[in-house]
């Protein structure tokens, strides 16, 4: 459903991906990992769509479609879903009104019926719930004033809700408490099925522990450089990135000579 | 050749409004307020191209004739009905069928007040008034529901209208105001709206202008708080060919208290110049203003806050706000606050901001599948929600939203410009 080859990137005009390659079928959770700076959230955002995260090189195709020739909402409309790293504030647009207007367009685009407002409640009361958010935060300005764990639950809730069929979780365990660690845990493995693809990029494996991935890949100087299964990232937590990035220049040196 | 009229104008327009002033046909009532009006007249300049205080907004339109004649035409049938109790004004005439109003209220066909209406405009309002509405509200009444004045202007031909309404609210009594301007076509509505407060007195006012773009409207709302009373004022405003807005408040007896609110919108080809000047002129008084702008396409918005403390004025608290939001780098927003304080014993605080949409904030409704228009509009709307919310009728909050939404909404073809 997700296919990324050789993607090259710039943000504001600094080039931060550099030949990015990544598959991901359906039913697949991928975990990526890699040092502060390595282009994680720019690969997030470059998915998503956002202003200024450029694409000047390779491809990314999202259900055979080029990622690069779609506004930001068709991406959405199409069944990705990208949880923030930093969820925006928006004061005076309440969550309600934000849910409401997010999965009106995006079930009318995917000809999924209509939820009239009684059941677009229910349905939110239930995916608050779910990630132990006190449905009074859908009275509340997006993510106004929340603390840093209640945005990445309002992330989840508003995934839980809009059931992408491509989920990419930028950080989403960063600023959880362990409660509420294994509560976002149980929403995103709610979500896994044969159909959906499920991204993680964290810094932990105690996220893994609870949504154990099938593939986990590093990602380092705007590139992956190591991809492995799920034992990768106990490695990684034992011995660090050092000894991948070392390897890694000598990789690149070979490569820069090929390509 | 618009050089050499703009050039005139000012002259031509003072000598048309004598003229029209001198012709008129007033109730007996208004006699005493015309001459004394006309004097004053005949020593005033109308604004020209230096004039400081008319510097964003160009009389340039009125060559069109609007006061070589008065605005002569009829009603729509179906007017808003915001309240049971309601008066009518078209083309500044009341039309009695429509007057329905509460007990403890009277109503005069008849205006007096001239302290602080000083621009040429509201001169010629009094000068040339052929009917005119006053409301007095009885001492200690408290008039449940709220009053909806509609001024009407309606005409096929660039002409002009001179409408007017005095309230005196007496010494505890209480009243929600909600005046109203209704209109379309080539019609200049020259209004004033005088109010006086005594003492415990209480007024909730509302000042909706949402006629249409083709009409024109020049105006002074006047507050007057002779005792020691409150006044919670709200103004919706949508920018039209020509809106120029004068509010004046004079803060007279100690205690007095004056909150005002507004927003203003400039979508398309509108202007809106908002010119607010508060007076305290006595210790111990309260003045907060808050005002919200915003202004798309080609849009021209202006906003000059004026407070004028003065010297035996200790005590004030005076505030002011207005934040500002520009849909297209193609619109343009001016806000000025102007400070005169003559003594030291005063708190006052002032801010004015203009910015744009927030890239992030909208990149994060879009990757929600909120297209990029709706994402606009739910932030616009967003960013005047505080002020919609905090309108105590529901009523008037019922008649503000799709108002609102629509003001807000996309333009056809706004996008492509914008990319
Ligand atoms: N607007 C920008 N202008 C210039 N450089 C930027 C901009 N945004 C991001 N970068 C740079 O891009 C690089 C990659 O950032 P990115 O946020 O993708 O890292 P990350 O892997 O998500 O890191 P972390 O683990 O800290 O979240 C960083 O060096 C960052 O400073
Ligand atoms: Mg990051």
């Amino acid at each position: 459903m997700l296919e990324i080859r050789d993607l090259h990137a710039s943000v504001a005009g600094q080039p931060i991906l550099k030949g990015l390659n990544l598959t991901v079928k359906p039913g697949e959770v991928h975990a990526i990992m890699g040092p502060n700076g390595s282009g994680k959230s720019t690969l997030a955002n470059v998915l998503a769509g956002r202003d200024n995260y450029e694409i000047t090189g390779g491809e990314a195709l999202f259900e055979g479609k080029s990622l690069a020739e779609l506004e930001p909402e068709e991406r959405a409309q199409l069944g990705l879903f990208l949880a923030f790293q930093y969820p925006v504030e928006i004061p005076g647009v309440s969550n309600m009104e934000f849910l409401k207007a997010a999965l009106e367009a995006t079930r009318a685009a995917q000809g999924k019926e209509e939820w009239d407002s009684v059941t677009l409640l229910r349905k939110a009361r239930e995916a608050c719930k779910q990630v132990d958010l006190d449905p009074q935060f859908l009275k509340r300005g997006v993510n106004e004033g929340f603390s840093g764990g209640e945005k990445k639950r309002n992330e989840i809730m508003q995934m839980l809700l809009m059931e992408p069929k491509l989920a990419l979780l930028d950080e989403t365990d960063s600023g959880l408490d362990i409660d509420a660690l294994q509560t976002v845990a149980k929403g995103v493995n709610s979500l896994r099925g044969p159909e959906r693809g499920i991204v993680l990029v964290t810094h932990y494996q105690r996220l893994l522990d609870y949504i154990v991935p099938d593939h986990v890949h590093v990602l380092s100087g705007g590139r992956i450089i190591k991809s492995g299964g799920k034992e990768l990232a106990l490695e990684l937590e034992q011995h660090g990135y050092g000894w991948l990035t070392d390897d890694q220049n000598g990789g690149n040196d070979k490569e820069d000579r090929t390509a | 050749m618009s050089g050499d009229n703009a050039l005139n104008l000012p002259e031509d327009l003072k000598t048309r409004a004598l003229e029209n002033a001198r012709q008129a046909t007033p109730v007996e009532a208004l006699a005493p307020l015309r001459q004394e009006a006309l004097a004053a007249l005949e020593g005033a300049a109308f604004p020209g191209r230096k004039t400081e205080a008319w510097k964003y907004t160009s009389l340039y339109a009125l060559t069109d004739g609007h006061l070589a004649a008065r605005a002569e035409g009829a009603a729509p049938e179906d007017l808003p009905r915001l309240s049971d109790y309601r008066l009518v004004l078209v083309n500044g005439r009341l039309d009695e069928r429509h007057t329905t109003l509460p007990e403890g209220v009277s109503l005069g066909r008849r205006a007096s007040r001239l302290e602080g209406l000083t621009t040429p405009f509201a001169l010629y309002n009094g000068a040339a008034l052929e009917d005119a509405v006053t409301l007095d509200v009885a001492a200690n009444t408290d008039v449940s529901a709220p009053i909806q004045v509609l001024h009407v202007s309606a005409g096929d031909a660039p002409s002009h209208c001179n409408t007017r309404l005095e309230v005196n609210l007496a010494a505890g009594s209480r009243l929600t105001l909600i005046e109203q301007y209704l209109g379309a076509g080539p019609v200049l509505t020259n209004a004033v709206t005088a109010i006086q407060a005594a003492d415990n007195a209480r007024l909730t006012h509302y000042r909706l202008q949402a006629d249409a773009g083709d009409s024109l409207h020049i105006g002074t709302l006047l507050f007057q708080q002779t005792g020691v009373s409150r006044i919670d004022s709200y103004q919706l405003m949508a920018g039209n060919r020509l809106r120029r807005n004068d509010v004046r408040a004079f803060l007279d007896k100690s205690g007095a208290e004056l909150n005002m609110h507004g927003i203003f919108v400039a979508r398309d080809r509108s202007h809106i110049d908002n010119q607010l000047c508060v007076e305290h002129r006595v210790p111990e008084c309260t003045s907060n203003q808050v005002y919200r702008g915003l202004a798309g396409e080609k849009g021209r918005a202006v906003l000059n806050g004026r407070i004028h403390i003065h010297p035996g004025a200790k005590g004030t608290l005076a505030e002011l706000s207005n934040k500002n939001l520009l849909l297209n780098p193609g619109a343009e927003i001016d806000t000025k606050p102007e400070l005169e304080i003559y003594n030291d014993d005063v708190k006052c605080a002032h801010g004015a901001t203009v910015g744009q949409l927030d890239a992030l904030q909208q990149f994060y409704l879009q990757s929600r599948g909120i297209p990029l228009a709706e994402a606009k509009r739910m932030l616009s709307l967003g960013f005047v929600n505080e002020l919609i919310m905090s309108l105590p009728d529901q009523t008037v909050a019922d008649w503000a939203q799709p108002w609102l939404a629509a003001e807000l909404g996309q333009r056809p073809g706004a996008d492509e410009e914008a990319a």
